[in-house]
C-alpha cells in the first residue's frame, strides 16, 4: 500500500485539486515497482509532464541530474518551490512540450512519462 | 502522442529506458469503507469514456512506436494505490469533481449501509499500471557494417 493511503489524511479529496500530486501514489512506490533505486542510480533522467515535481523529487536523490518539464507554468513554479524547500539542487524545471524538447540527442538514460500519455 | 514518443526516443540514449506509467481503465476502481483491520468494499467506480478513449490512444502510440522499431517493450506490471476521505460525502464530492471517473459509484451494499457508515473514513483503491520500454537504435543511426 501506498504512504499516502496509509496516512490519515481527512478530507484530502475535497480540498486538493484532482491533478495534484497528493492524490497520486507515492513516489517510493511507483519506484519499488519500476525495478527500485537502479533503474535510476547514476541515471540522467527527464520527467516529462512532471507537475510539482512529485515524481523528479522523489527519484533525484538516486540519479546524477533530473530534468522536469510541464506545459504548465504554475506547475513547474509549485515544483521550483519544492525542489527549495526538499534542498534537492540536481533537478532542473523548466515548462514546455514534449513534442518539443530543447535537449540534444541521447541526452538521457531514462524518460518518465507517469500519468502524462 | 507519437510526436511525443518520437522526441523522446529521439532524446534518450541507445539502450535508455522509458517508464510509461498511468491509471489502468482496464480493470474498475473501488470505493471502500475503512475498517479497523482492512476494507470493505461498497461500490465499483468506473473510468469515464472520454478517459477510456484516451488510454487506448494512449496504447495504440505506444504500439505503433514498437512496431516502428524505435522502442521493445521490456516489463509490465500494475500497482494499486488508496485515495483517502474524511468520509463518504467527501468520496462523492471527489466522483463529481474528478474527471477520470463516471461521477457516480456502482454500490454493492444497500442504502441502509452506506447511511450507517456515512461518516467513517472512505478510500477509492485504483491501478496504476506501468510499462519498461528500452530505447533501440533508430535505423539511422545504424552504421553500416
Amino acid at each position: 500500500m501506498s504512504s499516502v493511503a496509509k496516512d490519515s489524511v481527512g478530507d484530502l479529496g475535497r480540498h486538493v485539486p484532482a491533478l495534484s500530486s497528493a492524490l497520486r501514489p507515492h513516489p517510493d512506490d511507483e519506484l519499488r515497482e519500476w525495478g527500485g533505486s537502479r533503474l535510476v542510480r547514476g541515471k540522467r533522467v527527464l520527467d516529462l509532464g512532471c507537475g510539482d515535481g512529485r515524481l523528479a523529487l522523489g527519484v533525484a536523490r538516486f540519479a546524477t541530474r533530473v530534468e522536469g518539464i510541464d506545459p504548465d507554468p504554475e506547475a513547474i513554479a509549485a515544483a521550483k518551490r519544492n525542489a527549495r524547500k526538499a534542498g534537492v539542487r540536481n533537478v532542473h524545471f523548466a515548462a514546455g512540450a514534449a513534442q518539443h524538447l530543447l535537449f540534444p540527442d541521447a541526452a538521457f538514460d531514462l524518460v518518465i512519462l507517469s500519468w502524462t500519455l | 502522442m507519437v510526436d511525443a514518443l518520437v522526441e523522446i526516443h529521439r532524446v534518450l540514449a541507445p539502450g535508455g529506458i522509458l517508464v510509461d506509467a498511468r491509471p489502468d481503465s482496464r480493470v474498475p476502481a473501488y470505493a471502500e469503507r475503512r475498517k479497523p483491520r482492512g476494507f470493505q468494499r461498497f461500490g465499483i467506480v468506473r473510468t469515464s469514456r472520454l478517459e477510456l478513449a484516451n488510454d487506448r490512444d494512449a496504447d495504440r502510440a505506444i504500439a505503433r512506436v514498437v512496431r516502428q522499431r524505435l522502442f521493445e517493450r521490456r516489463r509490465s506490471g500494475r500497482l494499486w494505490h488508496r485515495i483517502p476521505f474524511g468520509d463518504l460525502a467527501q468520496l462523492r464530492q471527489y466522483l463529481r469533481e474528478h474527471l477520470r471517473f463516471v461521477h457516480r459509484a456502482e454500490w454493492v451494499v444497500d442504502r441502509a449501509t452506506r447511511k450507517r457508515h456515512s461518516n467513517d473514513q472512505f478510500v477509492i483503491r485504483r491501478a496504476v499500471r506501468y510499462e519498461l520500454l528500452a530505447a533501440l537504435r533508430s535505423p539511422r543511426n545504424i552504421s553500416p557494417a
